[in-house]
């Protein structure tokens, strides 16, 4: 693992453990409701400072905390158009299956790849630690991926075109 | 498989199929570029008619597409092709060769014919070259085959070169993105000393090549790339040569999008993987939900509704 | 008909509406006195850097640092003259000062930390070098420290 990414992991994996201290919290504004304070955001007593932990421009993440949800953001590095494209594929086709990833949001918040949203309720049914670590897992994954992805994309375009011009030579 | 193979896989298995066992049939498939096929016995069990349907037909006929497969096929080619269709051929099962490699041949001959019929403008260019060789200057015709809706392939002969110009479309980004590392490989692996003698290729997007510069009508969108292949006269020396270039250079357009096409499968296949690998590592969160089993007053079982 | 009375924002007539300012006390000071006190502290930090003295700096940065609507440039000022201290410390040095730190000044160093961390590319800011800190900081002060990060009302 790199010398930055590291430190940036372990910033990331404290801030989402401080974060996830969730409650159970009925709306303050509509009766006999309970919604994701984060994601309403109507009463600003309950919502807390948004922070951010960035790596450089194009890598951060911004956790949005509030009393019964957090909100986790995350930006994955592209450095360029094919890596661009294979991210925006994948985390597409993750949040296409949202579903059966409770945490995941279906949209990504403004300006980021992925979001997710992580509720008292998830907090209640689930190991925290286990899903600070899930979300850590994915992190270093899902840039490992799209790596290997462009590697095999590249490979896969060179063998393609040397068989191809080496019909020629028959 | 790597390579596309330039004939017919149908009518090479149903022909060698109605040899041994003759039936009537009425077929109608499909090849590369929307060309259609139907295969048919309209008349006898033994005698079929295989017809096809071209999109640059009228053009072809202008490079002289009639003259190569009445090389190819003699007499078998009908003087009126069936209504619909731009060719047929009429193929006695009775006077096939008998069974061997000689009929396999035959056989072989047969499927083929899409590619003897886009051969025309190239084997025109290439006797064009010779020409233009001998007279040491001049320029060929700007032949151009509208094969596909928005996509051309451009042959042009030169006294000391055959310069064939691809243009191709990329439906959706990531085809674009994809087309253009593969474009861009087939660029760079000529350096492979194994490949040396390869031809040239050259590719833009949006930017046409000047050959074709001043024709009207050319797209300009980022979505057109143009691949652009120099023919030096090895590529064409004798006959043997000649036709597998044609055969080979013909199937490009459609060898670079099977491959696109197959990338994007492979990368979907791994993110299927992979989102089910994070899928277990989220599961492992999970409590195990505390399953006892709550009875009601009169001993049944409770059930949440 | 007219429906811009839809439009009216109806909250900000009611009594019991909780306003920005109600969530934490406003520094006492005046605007124009906390800018000239932050160009004061970065006089002083400069001198206190040359002598090498960072864990001093850094107290006296830290120190009643400003918060709070309408100080911008003074925020920025601290965060500016933080960043070079942080920049200028060696990294096996890190570990040892945010020890000595005060368990306030902590607080207000992570505040600072995730500031600017939010604006990568700002000034000098360096994601690498911010989050050495951070690593260190939490080692030395606890997961508390960034709760309380998130849940002081009193922005830097």
């Amino acid at each position: 693992m790199s010398n930055t990414l590291r430190p940036y992991l372990a910033a990331v994996r404290s801030t989402l453990t401080a974060a996830l201290t969730l409650e159970d919290f009925a709306s303050q504004v509509v009766e006999r409701h309970n919604k994701p304070e984060v994601e309403v955001a109507q009463s600003k007593e309950v919502l807390l400072n948004p922070l951010t932990i960035s790596r450089n421009e194009n890598e951060r993440v911004l956790i949005e905390p509030s009393v019964n949800s957090i909100r986790l953001s995350i930006r994955i590095k592209q450095a360029d158009e094919i890596e661009q494209q294979l991210c925006h594929k994948f985390t597409r086709f993750m949040m296409q299956r949202a579903e059966s990833f409770v945490v995941l949001r279906r949209k990504p918040v403004k300006g980021y790849d992925i979001s997710f949203l992580i509720t008292n309720n998830h907090t209640d049914s689930m190991l925290k630690h286990k899903i600070v670590d899930f979300i850590i897992q994915f992190m270093e994954e899902v840039d490992k991926e799209i790596s290997e992805m462009k590697l095999s994309l590249n490979a896969r375009a060179r063998v393609v075109a040397e068989s191809y011009l080496a019909a020629f030579n028959s | 498989m790597i390579l596309l193979e330039s004939h017919n896989y149908i009518i090479q298995t149903t022909l060698a199929e109605k040899c041994i066992k003759p039936s009537s049939l009425d077929v109608q498939f499909v090849d590369f570029d929307g060309v259609r096929f139907r295969l048919s016995t309209p008349e006898r069990k033994t005698s079929l008619l295989l017809s096809m349907n071209i999109r640059c037909w009228d053009e072809l006929v202008k490079y002289g597409v009639d003259a190569v497969l009445r090389r190819e096929y003699g007499g078998r080619v009908k003087a009126e092709p069936e209504p619909d269709y731009n060719v047929s051929l009429e193929i006695d099962l009775e006077q096939m060769p008998p069974e061997g490699e000689e009929r396999d041949a035959y056989i072989k001959s047969i499927a083929l014919l899409k590619r003897n019929a886009l051969a025309a403008p190239f084997e025109l260019a290439f006797n064009a070259q010779k020409e233009l060789e001998a007279a040491g200057s001049g320029q060929g015709d700007l032949m151009a085959l509208h094969y596909r809706d928005e996509e051309v392939i451009y042959v042009q002969a030169s006294p000391d070169r055959v310069t064939v110009i691809f243009s191709t479309t990329f439906k959706e980004e990531t085809d674009r993105i994809f087309g253009k590392v593969f474009l861009q490989e087939f660029v760079d692996a000529r350096r492979l000393p194994t490949i040396q003698s390869a031809p040239q290729v050259l590719y833009t997007t949006r930017e046409p090549p000047l050959e074709i510069r001043h024709l009207p009508g050319l797209t300009d969108s980022d979505d057109v790339g143009y691949v652009t292949f120099v023919l030096f006269p090895r590529h064409f020396a004798n006959a043997a040569v000649a036709s597998s270039t044609i055969s080979h250079i013909q199937l490009f357009r459609d060898y670079l999008h099977y491959h696109i096409k197959c990338s994007k499968a492979y990368m979907h296949s791994r993110m299927r993987h992979r989102v089910s690998e994070f899928q277990k590592v989220l599961n492992r969160a999970k409590t195990e939900a505390a399953t006892v089993d709550r009875k009601t007053a009169s001993g049944r079982s409770m059930t949440s509704r | 008909m007219e429906v811009n009375f839809r439009k009216i924002d109806i909250d900000q007539y009611d009594e019991d509406v909780l306003l920005e300012s109600e969530l934490y006390e406003p520094d006492p000071r005046d605007p124009a006195q906390v800018i000239s006190d932050a160009k004061q502290k970065a006089a002083t930090v400069r001198t206190s850097l040359a002598q090498g003295d960072i864990a001093g700096a850094l107290s006296i940065v830290l120190e009643d640092a400003p918060y709070g609507p309408n100080v911008e440039e003074a925020k920025n000022l601290t965060l500016q003259t933080l960043v070079s201290i942080l920049n200028s410390t060696k990294a096996t040095e890190i570990s040892g000062i945010v020890k000595s730190l005060s368990p306030d000044t902590q607080d207000t160093l992570m505040k600072y930390l995730y500031k600017g961390m939010a604006m990568p590319g700002w000034g000098d800011v360096s994601g690498s070098v911010l989050l050495g800190w951070h690593e260190k900081l939490t080692e030395a002060a606890g997961t508390g420290c960034i709760v309380r990060a998130m849940t002081d009302r009193r922005l830097v």
